[in-house]
């Protein structure tokens, strides 16, 4: 009961934010209201017995993604700052029209009806979550998963995140002739 | 499986007497006790970061040959009663042109991220309110929120000054997490799990038994652990965000009241978390220096004591920095964490590896003395 209001708690705070992220029009209000919907994910995750992965939503998000955010909103010149590109459709990317906004709504109409259908089929056979008070720990099962069973795939995104790492030191690099 | 507060009590008989009361709820009994202990721990640590702030007065002027507060109450010791009042009562004023929202938002966000530390802190070794197999990451984690704080304070506030200072802030705590995490993560590696309870168990015994004397990498690790947790809290000679000399508070000048308090009272509360990690992962924790096998409640209050008492020594030395160096310039505070700290805690990481290979995990006390 206790971890089923937490859930409850959790989930309320992830939609209620979310909507709030789509509503408000100042983008520093948005990069807050997305904490509050990163936090009321990583509370379902608590709540739900993967502690690790609660952990690292919170590290990642919260303390890095959040963060960054905000610095590329103050970084970038605001309204003086309004970019000439134009799409397909001879429009400016950013703005919303009809257009837009009916090809949006088409693509995630498409996108929530495969997700249901790839999902149902699980949901059917899984066996109903049962809550208890009692916390079961991921960590070293996710540890061996990591480092026996799909090792090639932490080694390769290790890699690729080292690209990104060294790729960023060498655009922000001071330039030698300048 | 986690331990917890709840697990570690239905030991107990009294435990079981407590359900009866309940009518054999246990969802609700958990509830209570979270509570209780909850609101015990937030009233403990929010009288911690008063008496700290009269310690920081008393401290500096004991470093500076003056007497201190000393007009309220035996020694002054009320003076932070008086300090409360006042901020309490003071008008809440709010900038003309500030971020409303944000400008109430960044003081509890400030709070908020250090209460929800305390969460896996490490009293005793059965006290502990939720010892996660993810303790050390979580904390990591979630103070980070105070990063975010100061950082939307400044921006919040709409002065220049303000802006400055939450900038400095932000990269401040960000570049620092670095070190920090390194040298955590060097000790995890030790302990063999991110844990509070399982890093703090292994510490049993005499200070030798420490990590901070496991081997000579441990012992730099500490180090460079304590200067980047000194910087992760914005305190002297890191106190770049707040550098009165150049911008006037940093992020909290436009902060008045209360709201200014949340600020002070959450770096104040921050400085007790940092000490009490850096005792529980290098300094023994809450152990008693003898092994005692028997589980016998009141020796939980005496590991409280201890673990406390540790912290506040650590947190004496934080006050004894402040008031001893200069601040440093923000190139100096960006060199230092990215030349000299991060390769440091680097090589301390590989070094504890190497080390755990070679002499099998044993300690440097264990190689010499030979038990």
């Amino acid at each position: 009961m206790f971890v089923q209001i937490l859930f409850g708690l959790s989930a309320l705070l992830t939609v209620g934010c979310a909507i709030a992220l789509a509503a408000t029009k100042n983008i520093m209000h948005s990069c807050v209201f997305l904490l509050g919907t990163l936090l009321g994910v990583a509370g379902l995750y608590a709540t739900l017995g993967a502690d690790f992965v609660a952990t690292a939503q919170i590290m990642v998000y919260v303390g890095g993604v959040v963060i960054l955010m905000l610095f590329a909103v103050m970084l970038t010149g605001g309204k003086d700052f309004v970019s000439k590109a134009q799409n397909l459709l001879g429009l400016a990317p950013t703005m919303g029209n009809k257009w837009t906004y009916s090809l949006a709504g088409l693509v995630s109409l498409v996108f929530i009806l495969t997700n249901v259908k790839l999902i149902s089929s699980i949901v059917k056979t899984a066996p109903a979550k049962t809550f208890t008070n009692e916390m079961p720990s991921t960590v070293s099962q996710l540890g061996h998963l990591l480092i026996k069973d799909h090792v090639l795939a932490f080694e390769l995104s290790s890699v690729l995140l080292l690209g990104a790492l060294i790729g960023a030191a060498i655009i922000a690099r001071p330039k030698k002739n300048q | 499986m986690n331990q917890t507060i709840v697990s570690y009590l239905s030991k107990y008989e009294f435990y079981k007497t407590l359900l009866g009361l309940f009518g054999g709820n246990e969802s609700l009994l958990a509830f209570v006790i979270y509570l209780i202990v909850a609101l015990i721990i937030i009233g403990f640590c929010a009288t911690v970061g008063g008496l700290g702030t009269f310690a920081e007065r008393k401290i500096s002027a004991d470093l500076q040959a003056r007497i201190g507060p000393n007009r309220v109450g035996p020694y002054g010791l009320l003076q932070m009663l008086a300090d409360g009042i006042k901020l309490i009562t003071k008008e809440d004023i709010m900038p003309y042109a500030a971020d409303k929202f944000l400008f109430y938002l960044a003081p509890l966000l400030a709070l908020v991220g250090v209460f929800a530390t305390l969460a896996v802190f490490p009293w005793s070794s059965g006290f502990a309110m939720s010892d996660l197999n993810v303790g050390v990451f979580y904390l990591v984690a979630i103070s980070s929120l105070v990063g975010l704080a100061v950082f939307l304070g400044g921006y919040s506030s709409n002065s220049k000054w303000s802006m400055l200072g939450g900038m400095r802030g932000a990269s401040q705590i960000i570049s620092y997490e670095i070190p920090v995490t390194l040298s955590i993560l060097a000790i995890v590696l030790l302990a063999g799990g991110m844990g509070f309870g399982t890093i703090v168990a292994q510490q049993k015994g005499l200070p030798f038994n420490w990590f901070i004397f496991h081997n000579p990498f441990t012992f730099i690790a500490f180090f460079v652990f304590f200067t980047g947790a000194l910087a992760e809290t914005n305190r002297a000679p890191f106190d770049l965000p707040e550098a009165e000399s150049e911008l006037v508070s940093g992020y909290n000048t436009e902060y008045t009241g209360m709201r200014f308090g949340f600020f002070a009272l959450a770096e104040y509360i921050e400085v007790f978390v940092v000490s009490g990690v850096a005792v529980a992962l290098f300094l023994g924790g809450s152990n008693l220096p003898v092994n005692i096998e028997v589980d016998f409640l009141p020796l939980q209050f005496v590991e409280v004591i201890i673990f406390v008492t540790k912290a506040a020594l650590l947190y004496y030395v934080v006050i004894w920095i402040r008031w001893t160096l200069p601040r440093l310039r923000v190139d100096q505070l960006m060199s230092i964490c990215w030349k000299y700290l991060t390769p440091i805690a680097i090589f301390n990481l590989v070094g504890c590896a190497i080390w755990m290979v070679a002499f099998n995990g044993k300690s440097l006390a264990e190689l010499i003395f030979g038990h």
